[in-house]
This record gives structure tokens, C-alpha cells and sequence, in this order.
């Protein structure tokens, strides 16, 4: 341990810390421009001066290159240090005399005015080296760097071209201090300084998550699309967040683990997605920062999310106009024709939220108004009541102007009138539908879909949480778009269904099922990869098919194709099924044309 | 070239080749004696065989050449002395009887005759 | 008689000479010894430099040591008729003393080299340095022969520092700590370097050295190897010095040869190579851990200085740097012992010092001298005064980051301390003299314009600070500048001072400071007066003809480029300021000083 003294102070460190740390840990002011605690001090910017005595000699030196030694004394504010520091930030300012984090500093240590003659006034880099060594030595993508000497030194990837090296990981743009350099996306930048997302790969998925630790998203982090990009010849790129984690949480080696068990229910809660408007372009959806879905708005309205609950628009100011448009998505043949149920009522909540956290005017476009629960029409009721201009119209159209505010056009059908409205935010309560990889997931369990695409039930009255498949149940939204109480009351009974289920120790299936008379088989195979429940399996030691007469759903493709005529479907024998129809027309069968030849 | 593998062969190594190097500042002793025909009508051929024949008795190692005509008739004939570190001189009038004196003085004694230089400027 | 050569003519073909013809010289030489059959009698050596390259191409012949000056191929025949044959001195082609007017025909008689003392450049000019053979017939490689097989690492370390040897290369670090230092390091693997990249303009001592002896660096190096337990060397030449490469390479190969490079030196277990690597044209790769990075591939970059390259050097492992001249010395210190080093020079600064002694002065060239001579004799008795009656006015030390001394400090012994206690600095022994006819503003404008284009950029103080001074000093050379300037330029020469990151930067004011030190009243002439009492800042000097003096003789008048002199024949001429650009042509042209500058 080293013991020295800082402004008087008396502070301790292990060895190896610098100066600039100790000061750091110890909440003493020293500025910096070209320091950040993910790379390697540099030096560059001189402003961390401070006045050093050791062994009896007093020097001025940069305390984040300067190791804390044993005995030293550190003053940081001494009128020498303070006459360096304003000379460099009068030489700063000359040389990028419009970058406001330069012109604040500079304004600390009195300089309000450039000194010198500037040569290019929209110059803002100054030229700390926080993007480069990112660049080098924690991205590892090694396109940027300094090139030119002396007062021509400049910043950029070889010969200031284009570089393929350049991963777009955005790194630089976060540790640049001035901003000097900027991510370029090809379609508008959506969320550049309130994304309502995860803003990095490793992030808390959200304050009420359990548990509540970190993931890493490994198609976004660094360290992972390196080591992809480069088929393992940088495995070891950034790594920052292990390097910072005190309690060195941070395993990148930890793998996907396969869990086999053995159930005997299965409850598919799989929930919904929330779908993307782009698509409907009329909304112009992707093109203004202030159009937001209502998912989107949940995050901004959230205490836990990026403003700390404050609805704010991209650029930090409060709305003074909000439109809500229902219905986007929905109840449209031209992307979902059913109605998703959950809408109506977010959407008067959310009126009443941001009437509420700003006294903006809310103007919602709705077609009809779907309050059908409990105490829904009363809430109703109550936001119109709080000055809500509810416009029983579609909202069509949603430009975004010049200036930045969004222009909001609809019918507004009780008045018979086209209306038009200039908000400064619109939320769109945007349809919601089954997940994409429902397909994947209907296929694994068995599961049928329904024309909306959610999972299909065993009976759309009479069996909502039952599917075709015994002892395989469906919870909430996965099923339908349902809201709150109605998934808690489906989840409850699906639940209810798989304890009895578990607790009876046995299913009851139909006994219409396929049968397969081995004696027949061929062991073509047909079958196997014909049924849609994979309920036949091959069985080597006796070259046979076998129907599972548990997931058999007597559907009959097999019967049908089986080139052997191996395989019956009980109840539904060729027999059966002619006798049937005989019965039906009361006529001899050889009497009926075209029959049983 | 062989590999030195001891200060013993260092110093002998050493002792060769300084003499070769040294023999270009100290090339020893060369005798210039002027033949043109004003020396040779002083009697500068006699000069020539008193001298070789007076450094051969004497075992001095020196070389002995001959130039033309300088143009300094007058002090026929003419032998000039080169030896290291030192200028060359002149020396007039050096007529066959006067070669012991000036291989006693000069050569092994290392004295310049003053009264016999002819000045070269 | 003897069949041996009878005479031995030396000819310099170092740099500064090649540059003024000494190929020709030699080719005619060889082409007349042939005509003349004198090949046998007459062997003609290839010499090195000896730091006199104003009067090259140099040339000695043997016996008797006469001295050439400015031979030109033209000359030859002469030569060959009159010294070779006849034994006479060519007087036209003697040194001259500036002063005295005197002939010297005899090399060791010349004041510039009797009065020095020659130690690390001895050999300089007497061997061939691509022969092996001359350097060890004059005593080399017994001091590394005495290291290796009779001294222990500690011991050479132990002589070294009781020495007092201080690094020639600028800083002055005393050598003896540097490689303890680089001894105790932890690692098995450490480095020994040559800063070989002399970037001071118009130095050339290391050149010299390099090109003319190089055996006495790789001698040094070896030694200095053995003391730090390296076994890898690197000699970091400039881009610029071709020939030192070359020659280097040689010895290089040769010393491998004889078994005194490469594997199992002199027999004694110890193995060390050495390789050369080149510069890029950076004058701060001469700056030791920006030349590091370069040695390694990357951008000559300095780094803070507490990270010591004893250490952690080279690829992280302890390297112990040192410049050519260092080097050159050890071998000395090694045979004769640290007590005969230490009476030389003086008490903070031991030893001997070669400077190149350039600028007004007359006798310019390298010059070795023990420590502690008076700026005053360097300048005079060997220098031979300010030529053409010129009153002196000051001299710059140690580089284009030295300071500017004025008369009143002539007296001051040079050494280490003294000298940066002055404001200035010994550096690499740079000295430009400078007469009345310079002016010191112009000087600091000018030296901050070199250093402005070789500062690296990394940090601010540096990269802007030198920039900035460079505007202030400009707009007062133009007569523009004010009293606030003079307070501005101050202010930033002290921060560039203290805030930059390596000693190229916090050296580079040193002009500024000292002529702001020593010549305040010339920057206060130039902004409040409007004028340049040096006569050079342009915009603020006129360019008259003094009527009593000028004959009319019309030279001026013709060669005038803007044809602003106007005169009859053998009538006074008359300079019309309004043309005139004070290019100085007429100056330089009037034979009767009529041209007057103010």
C-alpha cells in the first residue's frame, strides 16, 4: 500500500494506481479531456496537470500518467497549475472555437474569447486519442488512427478512406468527447439521444426483471461479432464490461446448456410481439425520433427507463401536444384483420399519463372504443372527462414537417369534417401478433394456428386453454390478444387443467387413431415423414413403422399414403367409412357409381 | 581472416599490422636527388653513389630516387630529405663529399643543417 | 632500396568531402600516379572524416603530414610533380589562418587542431574505416579484449560511473547509472541502443564518427553490452547518412570476422550481435523512447518519461540507450582507466566534448575539447574570431532547443550544468556563432519554424504551443507585433515548457526564453520602434547607398532583380525604397561598402 497526500490530504492505493485515479476515487476535481477509465492514458491533452514534489523536487506533471508514489505530494490547484491550464484551454479554444464542452471549460479557467486566430472554426476534434486507442485496443478493429505530424495530425482510418475494417460498432462515437465524430446510419437514425431500447450488448433486461443481472447480446456485442467476423483470430476484443465488473460476474465463456426433462404437462406461454408499423407507411413510422409505438411509450413513461419516467421528446424538451392514433395494424386488411384488444384501454391510459406528467393536449384517433371489462367504460368516461379530445376517426396520415413537429391527418366521423392536427409526439397503438418463431414453436409441441395466427385452442368457446394435443396447454396472449386480468384468469385455468391433468396420472385420448399392421409394412418410410405430429417412429430392430398411439391425432395422412395399405385408421376403416355412406343414400353399394372399384 | 580468441592474439595480430599501417606515416626515409642536367653537370651522379653506397655502409634503410630539374639551377645539386612528421627539406650544393655529413647530421642524428637549406617558397 | 610504397597519400571520401568532389579527386589522382608509374612507389588510402568539411576535399600525404585543402581533380598534377616527385609544398592549396594570414602546410600544426584535444576522434581522418586492420594496428578493440576476458560486468559498470561519463547526447545522464541501472532490471532479454539520429541541423559530430571510426562505437557498444547482460544491439541510424550505414555494415561484417561481434566473443562465452536499423526523416525519433517505438514499427511517439526505458524499453524490456559519442568513449575510459578520464574537464562534466563549431565564425568544423574550456576560447583561439571584423553577438548550444548566449556570458566554462543554468544546453554540442549582423528574434522565429514541423502532435502544449509562438514571433518580425505579444509569447514559451510531454517540446523555448532573456531590448526595437537592429526582419529594414563611399561603378544597379537602383556612371546611386525588396544582392555585390542597412 502506498500512502500520499493529495491538496493535503492523506489517501492510500494499492501500487500501480495513478495519480489521476486515487483523485478520481477520492472525489478531488482534476479536468480531463483525453482520459476515459476503459483505455490507456495517453497524455495527450495536458489538462490533468498537476504539481508534483518528490525527493525534494517539485514538477509539473500529468496525474494520469503519473503513478502515486510513496511520499509524494500532489497539489492540484496551485496558481502554476492553474496559469497551464488556462493557457492550454486558450489554445484549445483557438483551435475549435464551437465546441461547447470546450468553450465550458475554457470559460472555467476564465478564457471566453480564442486567443489566437482559428484556421477552420467548425474544427472539432481535438485530437485526444480516445476514439483511436478505443479503436486499437479495445474494439480491435484497428481502422482508426493518427496519421500527419506535428500541427497537420489528424484522425481517420489509412488515407482517410472508406474502410472495411470499421465494424460500425459505434465505440468511437461514445468515448469522443466533442462529438467530432458521428455514426452515419443508412436509414434515419430513429433513437439518437433517447433510445427506448437497450442501449448497449450487455444490459439489465429491465428493472423489474428476474433476476435482475445483466445479458450479453450476443449478435450486438463486440467481443462476439469480432470473433465471428474474424473466425476466431480476435477472440479477445473490448471485453470492457468484464474488465470494470468488481465482482468478476462476467463468464464469456459460458455456453447455451440443454436441460433435458422429462413432463408431464407442457403450458406454452410464449406471449406476443409487438408488431412493426413501419410497414404502413402513411404513419410515417422510423422517420421522426417522436413517433413512437406504445410498447415504446411504456419504456418512456417507465421510472425505471431512460428519462426516469418523464415523457420527453427525442430532444429533451416536454410535449405540449401528443396525438394517439388506435387501430394502426389492426382491424386492417391490409396487415392484421382482427382487433387486438389491448389498445383501446393502454391508449386511454396513456392520454391520461401524459396529461397527467405534462398538461400537454392529447388527441385521440379511435375507431370504436373498446372498454368491455370491468370498470373500463367508467375510465372511459373519466379521460374524456380530463380534456382529451377523443376524434372517432381513423388517424390516416402522419407527416413529419421541416421543423420537426409531426402533422396529424383523419376523418373525424361523428362531425362528418377532416381534421388536422400539429402534435409534437404521436403514439401509435400499434398492433400486436403472434411471435415470429411461432411456427417453430407450433411445430415442436404439435400445436395448430389460427387464421390470426396465435395458437389454435382445443374449442374457441368451450376449450380456451386445451390444444388438440392432450396434456399441452396454452397461457395468455399466445393464444389471443388478451390484457391483464383475462391472462391471469386463462393462465389460472390452464394451470388448474395441467394439475388435474397431473394429479389423475393419466390421459384419456381418442380411439380414433392409426394403427400399422407390421405384417404389411415395407419400412418405406412414407409415413414417418408424413405425419404433422410425428407421432410414427421407425423401429430398427424389427423394420417396422410404429404409431405412438399417444400423439396420434387420427388425423389420416398415413392411412392414405402408405403405398403397403399397412396402416388403418381405427374407427375409419374403408370398411366403415362405405358402410357410412351407404347408409347415407340407402342404396346397395354396388348400385352407386364409381364406388369401391 | 582469423577469429581472435585471446588478448595475446590480439596484441600480436596488433604488432603486424601496425607495421604495415604505420610504414604510411613513417615510409621511412626517402632521398630525392635532383638528375636533370644542371644536376648532373654539378656532379649530382657522384652525390647518387657517395650516398647509396654511404647508407648501404652504414645499413640505413631509406629510399633513393631521382627527379628532374626543379628549377633551382643554382644550388645544384640538389638532395631533398623526407622523413615523417617533419617537412621536406632541401638542401643545396650537396656535392659528393658533403653526403657524410648530411647522412650523420640529418639521417642519424635527426638534425636539419640550417647553412645548407635552400628555402622552397 | 626498399620496394615498399615510399609514400602514402590520404584522401578524405566522407560525406562532407564527397559532396565537394573527392570521387573526382581520387579518380585523377589514380589515373596520374598510373601515367606517372608511381602505382608501386605512392599508396593512396581512403580516409575518414575528420570534421574539417568546409575546406574538402581534404588530402594528406605522407611522409611529413602535408595538408590539402580544396583539392579540385584539376590539382592533381600538380600535386603528384611537385610533392610526390619534386618534394615541395603547394602553397596555394595550404590552409590559410583566417587570421594570421599565415601557411600552414602541416596538419597538426593547424591552431584549429593543435589546440584540441582529440580523444573519440582521433582516428577520424587518419584510418580507412573500411578496414578492420587500421583500427586494431592503432590499439582497437583492446579495451574490449581487457572487458570481456579480464573485467567483471560489475567492475566495467563501477569504472564507468567513477568516471563521471555524462550522456553525450543531449541530456547529460550519468552513463555509469544508466547501465546499473539497466543491470538490475528483472528480464533475461535487454537491449543496447546507439541513437545514431543526430537531428540537430547542421550537426554532424555522430556522423563523423560513424562514417569515419566506426569501430570505436561497435568496440563501445560491445563493451557496454557485456556490463548490462545484453545480447542484442541496435544502431539507429538517420535516413539521411547512407554512408555511416554503409560503413557500419562493414565493420559490422568485418568485426564478425575476426571473431569480435556474433558468437563467443574473443573466445569468452559472451555472444552479441548487433544490426542496424534506418530512420524516417523525424527529428523526434532522436528523442530515446520515440526512437524506441520507431525501432519497433510503430509512429515515433514519445512516452512519459517515468516509465524508465531501463526497465522497460524496447518491446517492454530493459534497454539501456546511449548516443554515438557515449558509446565512442567507452573504450577509452576502459584502457586508461576513470581517474585519467576525470582529469579532464571539469568537476560536474569530465571528459571531453566534441562540438561542431559552425555559424560566423572563421575555422568552422568539429571540434574536440575538455569539458570546461570558456565559451570564449572555443569561439576564438580555436575558432579563429569572427571573420571579416564582425563583432560577435551571440552563440546557440546544443541545437535548434538550445538557448542563445550573449558576450556577456563568453567567459562561461562549457559544461553540463553551467550551461543550463544559463538557459541553454549542451545538447549534442551544437554551436552557431552569431555576429551583429543576425537578428535574435529572427533566430527564435526561425528555430520554432523547424521545430514546428517536427513535434509529433501527440500533446497540445507542444503540437499548438509551438504553432502559436510561431505566429507571435512572425507577426513581430513583420511589424506587427505589440507589447502584449512579447507578454503573450512568454506566457506560453514557459507553459510549452512545463506542460509538454517529452524534451522536445519542453526545450522548445528555449530561444524564445533565452533571447527574451538576453536580448529583450532587440524584441522591444522591433515593436516599438519598428525596427531590426540586426539589420534582417525585412519589413523593418531600409537599404540606402552611402553617397561618400559609392564610386558609381553600376554593378549593384545591374544586378538589382527589381531595378530599384537608379545612377549614372560615376555618380552616387540611389536605392529606391519602394522597389526595393532588401534581397541583399547589392549588399553582397558592392566592393566598396557602400550599401548601407538599417
Amino acid at each position: 500500500m502506498i500512502t500520499f497526500t493529495i491538496d493535503g490530504q492523506t489517501v492510500q492505493t494499492e501500487e500501480g494506481k495513478t495519480v489521476l485515479e486515487v483523485a478520481r476515487r477520492e472525489g478531488i476535481p482534476i479536468p480531463t479531456l483525453c482520459y476515459h477509465p476503459a483505455v490507456e492514458p495517453y497524455g495527450a491533452c495536458r489538462m490533468c496537470t498537476v504539481e508534483v514534489e518528490l525527493h525534494g523536487r517539485t514538477r509539473l506533471e500529468t496525474s494520469c500518467t503519473i503513478p502515486a508514489q510513496e511520499g509524494m505530494i500532489v497539489r492540484t490547484n496551485t496558481p502554476d497549475v492553474y496559469k497551464v491550464r488556462q493557457t492550454l484551454m486558450g489554445l484549445f479554444l483557438s483551435r475549435c472555437p464551437n465546441v461547447p464542452l470546450i468553450q465550458e471549460l475554457a470559460a472555467q479557467y476564465g478564457v471566453t474569447e480564442p486567443p489566437y486566430p482559428t484556421d477552420t472554426p467548425d474544427e472539432k476534434c481535438i485530437l485526444c486519442g480516445l476514439c483511436v486507442r478505443v479503436c486499437q485496443n479495445v474494439v480491435k478493429a484497428k481502422a482508426l488512427n493518427f496519421s500527419e505530424r506535428g500541427i497537420t495530425r489528424r484522425v481517420g482510418p489509412p488515407f482517410l478512406e472508406k474502410t472495411r475494417d470499421c465494424i460500425g460498432c459505434g465505440a468511437c462515437t461514445i468515448v469522443c468527447p466533442t462529438g467530432a465524430i458521428e455514426i452515419v446510419m443508412e436509414k434515419l437514425a430513429v433513437y439518437k439521444e433517447k433510445p427506448l431500447g437497450p442501449t448497449s450488448a450487455i444490459y439489465v433486461p429491465s428493472l423489474q426483471a428476474v433476476p435482475r443481472v445483466p445479458v450479453i447480446d450476443t449478435d450486438v456485442c463486440i467481443r462476439f461479432r469480432q470473433n465471428d467476423r474474424t473466425n476466431g483470430r480476435i477472440a479477445d476484443a473490448c471485453g470492457v464490461c468484464q474488465m470494470m465488473c468488481e465482482a468478476n460476474a462476467i463468464n464469456f465463456d459460458q455456453e447455451d446448456e440443454i436441460i433435458e426433462l422429462e413432463v408431464g404437462a407442457i403450458i406454452v406461454a410464449t406471449g406476443f410481439h409487438m408488431w412493426d408499423p413501419t410497414q404502413l407507411s402513411q404513419y410515417a413510422y422510423g422517420q421522426s425520433p417522436n413517433i413512437i409505438t406504445g410498447l415504446e411509450f411504456e419504456r418512456l413513461s417507465n421510472a425505471g427507463g431512460p428519462t426516469g419516467g418523464e415523457i420527453l421528446l427525442a430532444d429533451g424538451r416536454k410535449p405540449e401536444s401528443v396525438a394517439i392514433i388506435h387501430c394502426v395494424g389492426s382491424r386492417d386488411h391490409n396487415a392484421h384483420p382482427y382487433c387486438s384488444r389491448i389498445c383501446c384501454m393502454y391508449a386511454l391510459k396513456q392520454a391520461h399519463l401524459v396529461r397527467d406528467k405534462t398538461g400537454a393536449e392529447v388527441y385521440e384517433f379511435y375507431m370504436d372504443m373498446r372498454a368491455f371489462g370491468k370498470a373500463y367504460e367508467e375510465f372511459y368516461e373519466r379521460i374524456q372527462e380530463e380534456g382529451v379530445f377523443m376524434i372517432r376517426g381513423k388517424g390516416a396520415k402522419v407527416e413529419v414537417l421541416p421543423d420537426g413537429k409531426l402533422r396529424v391527418k383523419g376523418e373525424n366521423a361523428n362531425l362528418g369534417v377532416m381534421v388536422s392536427v400539429d402534435v409534437d409526439m404521436v403514439i401509435l397503438a400499434t398492433a400486436i401478433e403472434a411471435q415470429p418463431d411461432a411456427d417453430r414453436i407450433a411445430s415442436l409441441f404439435g400445436l395448430g394456428r389460427t387464421e390470426d395466427g396465435f395458437f389454435a385452442e382445443a374449442h374457441p368457446k368451450l376449450r380456451p386453454v386445451e390444444t388438440n394435443t392432450e396434456g399441452i396447454f396454452l397461457a395468455g396472449a399466445c393464444q389471443g390478444p388478451r390484457d391483464v386480468p383475462d391472462t391471469v384468469a386463462h393462465t389460472g385455468a390452464a394451470v388448474s387443467m395441467a394439475l388435474a391433468l397431473l394429479d389423475k396420472g393419466e390421459v384419456t385420448i381418442s380411439p380414433a387413431i392409426a394403427w400399422v399392421n407390421e405384417e404389411l409394412c415395407s419400412a418405406c418410410k412414407t409415413c414417418i415423414a408424413l405425419c404433422p405430429y410425428r407421432a410414427i417412429s421407425f423401429i430398427e430392430e424389427d423394420n417396422v413403422a410404429r404409431v405412438n398411439e399417444a400423439l396420434c391425432k387420427g388425423c389420416g395422412t398415413c392411412v392414405a399414403a402408405c403405398p403397403a395399405g399397412a396402416i388403418t385408421g381405427r374407427h375409419f376403416t374403408d370398411e366403415q367409412i362405405l358402410a357410412q355412406i351407404e347408409g347415407l343414400f340407402r342404396l346397395p353399394v354396388e348400385q352407386l357409381e364409381g364406388v369401391g372399384s | 581472416m582469423p577469429r581472435i580468441t585471446s588478448l595475446e592474439e590480439l596484441h600480436k595480430l596488433r604488432a603486424e599490422l601496425r607495421g604495415e599501417v604505420m610504414q604510411r606515416y613513417e615510409v621511412g626515409t626517402t632521398l630525392v636527388v635532383g638528375m636533370g642536367t644542371c644536376g648532373i653537370a654539378a656532379g649530382a651522379r657522384e652525390t647518387l653513389r657517395t650516398l647509396s653506397e654511404e647508407l648501404a655502409r652504414r645499413g640505413i634503410e631509406a629510399h633513393l630516387t631521382i627527379t628532374g630539374c626543379i628549377g633551382q639551377c643554382a644550388y645544384e645539386p640538389l638532395v631533398t630529405v623526407h622523413r615523417a612528421d617533419a617537412p621536406p627539406v632541401m638542401y643545396g650544393h650537396v656535392t659528393a663529399d658533403k653526403v657524410p655529413e648530411l647522412v650523420e647530421k640529418h639521417l642519424v642524428q635527426g638534425q636539419v643543417i640550417q647553412e645548407w637549406v635552400v628555402e622552397t617558397s | 632500396m626498399t620496394t615498399k610504397p615510399r609514400a602514402t597519400v590520404l584522401l578524405c571520401s566522407s560525406t562532407g568531402c564527397l559532396a565537394s568532389g573527392s570521387a573526382g579527386v581520387r579518380e585523377a589522382m589514380s589515373a596520374e600516379l598510373q601515367r606517372r608509374k608511381l602505382e608501386d612507389e605512392v599508396q593512396m588510402v581512403i580516409g575518414g572524416c575528420r570534421g574539417f568539411c568546409t575546406m574538402g576535399p581534404v588530402m594528406d600525404i605522407y611522409p611529413g603530414g602535408i595538408f590539402y585543402v580544396r583539392v579540385q581533380p584539376a590539382d592533381v598534377s600538380e600535386i603528384v610533380e611537385e610533392t610526390l616527385i619534386k618534394g615541395r609544398v603547394v602553397e596555394r592549396l595550404c590552409y590559410k589562418d583566417p587570421v594570421t594570414g599565415e601557411t600552414i602546410p602541416i596538419f597538426e600544426k593547424i591552431p584549429f587542431y593543435a589546440k584540441q584535444e582529440r580523444l573519440i576522434l582521433r582516428n577520424c581522418g587518419r584510418i580507412n574505416p573500411n578496414r578492420i586492420e587500421e583500427y586494431i594496428a592503432f590499439g582497437g578493440y583492446e579495451a574490449l579484449a581487457h572487458a570481456l576476458l579480464a573485467m567483471t560486468p560489475e567492475e566495467i559498470i563501477r569504472d564507468v560511473k567513477a568516471s563521471g561519463l555524462r550522456g553525450r547526447g543531449g541530456a547529460g545522464f550519468p552513463t555509469g547509472r544508466k547501465w546499473e541501472a539497466t543491470r538490475m532490471a528483472e528480464g533475461d532479454i535487454k537491449y543496447v541502443v546507439v541513437n545514431g539520429d543526430e537531428g540537430d541541423p547542421g550537426a554532424f559530430m555522430d556522423r563523423s564518427i560513424m562514417e569515419a571510426d566506426p569501430h570505436s562505437v561497435l568496440e563501445g557498444l560491445t563493451i557496454g553490452a557485456y556490463a548490462v547482460g545484453a545480447h542484442q544491439g541496435y544502431i539507429y541510424v538517420r535516413d539521411e547518412y547512407p554512408l555511416a550505414v554503409r560503413n557500419l555494415q562493414i565493420a559490422i561484417d568485418q568485426a564478425r570476422e575476426y571473431g569480435l561481434l556474433g558468437e563467443n566473443i574473443l573466445d569468452s562465452g559472451f555472444d552479441f550481435d548487433v544490426q542496424i536499423m534506418r530512420g524516417a526523416g523525424a527529428f523526434v525519433c532522436g528523442e530515446s523512447s520515440a526512437l524506441m517505438q520507431s525501432l519497433e514499427g510503430k509512429v515515433g511517439e514519445p512516452r512519459p518519461k517515468h516509465i524508465h526505458a531501463t526497465e522497460r524499453g524496447l518491446w517492454d524490456r530493459p534497454t539501456c540507450l546511449n548516443n554515438v559519442k557515449t558509446w565512442a568513449t567507452i573504450p577509452h575510459i576502459i584502457n586508461n582507466g576513470p581517474e585519467w578520464f576525470r582529469r579532464m574537464g571539469t568537476e560536474g562534466s569530465p571528459g571531453t566534448m566534441v562540438f561542431s563549431l559552425v555559424g560566423k565564425v572563421n575555422n568552422t568544423g568539429l571540434v574536440e575539447v575538455p569539458m570546461g574550456i570558456s565559451l570564449h576560447d572555443l569561439i576564438y583561439d580555436i575558432g579563429g574570431g569572427i571573420p571579416k571584423g564582425k563583432k560577435f553577438k551571440a552563440v546557440q548550444t546544443g541545437g535548434p532547443s538550445g538557448g542563445c548566449l550573449p558576450a556577456e556570458l563568453l567567459h562561461l566554462p562549457v559544461d553540463f550544468d553551467r550551461l543550463t543554468e544559463a538557459g541553454s544546453m549542451m545538447g549534442s554540442g551544437g554551436m552557431i556563432v552569431m555576429d551583429e549582423d543576425t537578428c535574435m528574434v529572427d533566430v527564435a522565429r526561425y528555430f520554432l519554424d523547424f521545430l514546428k514541423e517536427e513535434s509529433c502532435g501527440k500533446c497540445v502544449a507542444c503540437r499548438e504551443g509551438i504553432k502559436r509562438m510561431l505566429e507571435i514571433l512572425t507577426k513581430i518580425t513583420e511589424g506587427q507585433g505589440t507589447m502584449a505579444d512579447i507578454e503573450r509569447l512568454e506566457t506560453l514559451a514557459w507553459t510549452v515548457q512545463q506542460a509538454s510531454l517529452c524534451q522536445l517540446g519542453k526545450t522548445a523555448p528555449n530561444p524564445v526564453l533565452s533571447t527574451l532573456r538576453y536580448f529583450h531590448d532587440e524584441y522591444v526595437a522591433h515593436v516599438v520602434d519598428k525596427k531590426c537592429p540586426g539589420g534582417v526582419c525585412r519589413a523593418l529594414i531600409t537599404y540606402s547607398i552611402d553617397p561618400e563611399k559609392c564610386t558609381g561603378c553600376m554593378v549593384c544597379a545591374r544586378k538589382c532583380p527589381q531595378t530599384a537602383i537608379s545612377g549614372e556612371r560615376r555618380q552616387p546611386h540611389v536605392i529606391n525604397p519602394e522597389l526595393c525588396i532588401r534581397c541583399g544582392v547589392c549588399r553582397d555585390l558592392c566592393r566598396f561598402d557602400a550599401v548601407v542597412v538599417e
